[in-house]
């Protein structure tokens, strides 16, 4: 190659180069353009709230780290705090548990169309707005109005109320999502399954493994990446549970179901504290930082990679 | 062109295939404990459905018989005047239409923009491509609700707070959407844009024409995600809209219960089955593709 050829290419290249450049930052700029509109910017802003006092109506003032005091100091967040809590653990703890039976039921199935009708039945609450969700289960647990009370009435049990009874309405609220989301959960185990191979299967039976130990041995650690995410899904959703709250119950009764972002939900939109409604969001949002690094941390621990 | 769809890992694909083979496996010999599997499905799926089998006979019950004890799991008396009641407390069509809309503006209008984001960062080799990836992915942490304070009271500013506008205008960006598809668009071998390239073919034919239809899978994914995600959703809605004939329906449906006029019980119930039978049909119809697009994304609505 001789000297001038090389010479002659330079600019070229850089023309290309550049060319590429342009067109990069051509196809990104619409959504980088909205993504400082919609998302960079209202964080920002969001920081910024969190040291004001400001109602919407009169001027916004700059009150330093009184409302980070005031939340800190709050009698209301640790019940809040315990209540978003309890609901995640529960949330979990049902999920995977109910999940990877049922999926490990249908997996296992012979007939198609039991298989079918197990699927459907599981999944399609989930489709369902949780608006209409609220709306039906405020029903069905109603003590006079819904079957099940009526059904235990039939046999003489009297049921508690439910949603009007403190010690109930969190753990009726759990059941209520449980009913609707599992469907979730029930897919990703489904799907997960597949990743188990079937000559390991296999070969753990004609070697005489029992079902347990091929469920505990074999099937357990090959779906721990599974069990993994699902369990790092199902703490953000449940950590973030407002809908069927503010709709069911509005946080009571006497504050047993107001969960973090019910709260959030009154001190910025129903008292319009919007500087202290940042703060809890902040609040928010460090616990699932703090809990998504945390898992990714644990995960090289607990989970099995092949 | 077999080559191509060989060389693409499809994801979601496993689950399609486990699902088929749940039902087509043939050789398993029936055990005492497999009858027990399937009674317990059975019983389960029963319970899962019932709730909703009891909204629809509900609603389908002349109003002195509904919501009878012992509970009736018949429409006797049968009747449709709940649901003709419905159109008297809730402007229906309205806020079926303006669903429909806004599902419909958010899900095209976000997918455009992820498309043309992801081939920059699948395809093309520009300075703070990384970096900028990056800081988008990271705002994947940031709860919504962080961030609709600031964007409500922007909406106000700009009065456009109960209207459409304020819900569709912050969905039109998708972080997960951008970051999904770019992976997607990576799987794709590069070679075909070398050879299309070499035809005189630009970025916008090779996206368009070429990486876009080999995406239909992942692409029609997130479009039934979206528009699920968009329909349903409430937290948005509830703090924008505040006029009965500006909402969506989930808030229409949840006005419809409380407040001044509150329709009763068996028009509460008529207008929920008419949010949820035409849900169940779309389903039945669709269950491959949608049971798929959660399963292949892993994303919760």
């Amino acid at each position: 190659m001789s000297d001038d050829t090389i010479v002659a290419r330079r600019p070229e290249a850089l023309l290309q180069r550049r060319r590429a450049e342009a067109a990069g930052w051509l196809f990104v700029s619409p959504a980088v353009l909205l993504f400082l509109i919609f998302v960079a910017g209202p964080f920002v802003f969001a920081i910024v709230l969190a040291f004001l006092k400001w109602d919407l109506l009169t001027q916004p003032e700059f009150v330093g780290l009184a409302n980070f005091e005031q939340l800190f100091s709050d009698p209301e967040l640790p019940q809040v705090l315990w209540n978003t809590f309890v609901f995640a653990f529960a949330s979990i703890v049902t999920h995977l548990v109910f999940g990877l039976l049922l999926a490990l039921g249908v997996n296992n199935l012979i007939s198609r169309s039991i298989g079918y009708f197990a699927r459907v039945a599981i999944f399609f609450p989930f489709l369902i707005s949780w608006a209409a969700v609220s709306l039906l289960w405020k029903y069905v647990l109603d003590p006079t109005f819904g079957y099940v009370g009526q059904y235990a009435a039939m046999f003489g049990i009297e049921l508690p109320n439910f949603l009007a009874d403190p010690a109930w309405a969190l753990p009726a609220i759990i059941f209520i999502d449980l009913w609707h989301t599992l469907g979730f959960t029930f897919i990703i185990m489904l799907a997960g399954l597949q990743t188990v191979p079937s000559e390991l299967l296999e070969a753990a039976r004609t070697d005489g493994a029992t079902a347990w130990q091929i469920f505990w041995n074999v099937t357990l650690p090959l779906m721990s990446p599974t069990l993994f995410f699902a369990t790092i899904i199902t703490f953000i959703g449940a950590f973030q549970i407002f809908d069927p709250i503010q709709i069911i119950t509005k946080g009571g009764p006497q504050g047993s179901t107001t969960t973090i972002i019910m709260y959030l939900y009154e001190k910025g939109f129903q008292a319009f504290d919007m500087g202290y409604a940042a703060a809890v969001a902040l609040l928010v949002f460090v616990i699932i930082m703090g809990v998504t690094l945390l898992q990714f941390i644990g995960r090289r621990r607990w989970v099995h990679e092949s | 062109m077999t080559t191509i769809s060989q060389a693409r890992p499809v994801p979601g694909d496993d689950v399609l295939v486990a699902l088929e083979k749940a039902g087509r496996r043939k050789a398993r010999r029936r055990t005492p404990g497999g009858v027990v599997v399937d009674v317990v499905l059975v019983v389960f799926g029963v319970l899962m459905i019932s709730p909703l089998v009891w909204l629809i006979v509900q609603s389908l019950t002349v109003p002195e018989f509904a919501f009878a004890s012992p509970p009736s799991w018949l429409p006797l008396p049968f009747t449709l005047e709940n649901f003709a009641d419905v159109f008297d407390y809730m402007p229906f069509f309205q806020q079926f239409a303006n669903s429909l809309l806004l599902a419909a503006i958010s899900t095209a209008g976000s997918l455009i923009f992820s498309v043309l984001a992801a081939y920059a960062f699948a395809r093309i080799d520009f300075r703070g491509s990384r970096f900028l990836l990056v800081l988008m992915l990271s705002a994947l942490m940031v709860p919504a609700q962080l961030v609709i304070i600031p964007i409500f009271i922007m909406m106000r500013q700009v009065g456009l707070v109960d209207t459409l506008a304020s819900l569709w205008l912050p969905a039109l960006i998708n972080v997960f959407q951008i970051f999904f598809l770019s992976q997607y668009f990576k799987t794709i071998p590069r070679e075909l844009d070398e050879a299309a390239r070499i035809d005189g073919a630009g970025h916008l034919w090779i996206l368009f024409r070429m990486l876009v239809p080999l995406s239909a899978p992942a692409i029609a994914a997130l479009a039934i995600l979206g528009f699920e995600a968009s329909w349903n959703g409430y937290f948005g809605p509830l703090i924008f809209l505040s006029s009965p004939e500006n909402m969506t329906l989930p808030l229409g449906l949840v006005t419809l219960q409380n407040g001044f006029g509150a329709a009763p019980a068996v028009v509460v119930f008529a207008a929920i089955t008419m949010v949820v039978l035409p849900l169940l049909v779309v389903f039945l119809a669709f269950q491959r593709q949608i049971v798929e697009s959660v399963a292949s994304t892993g994303l919760k609505g």
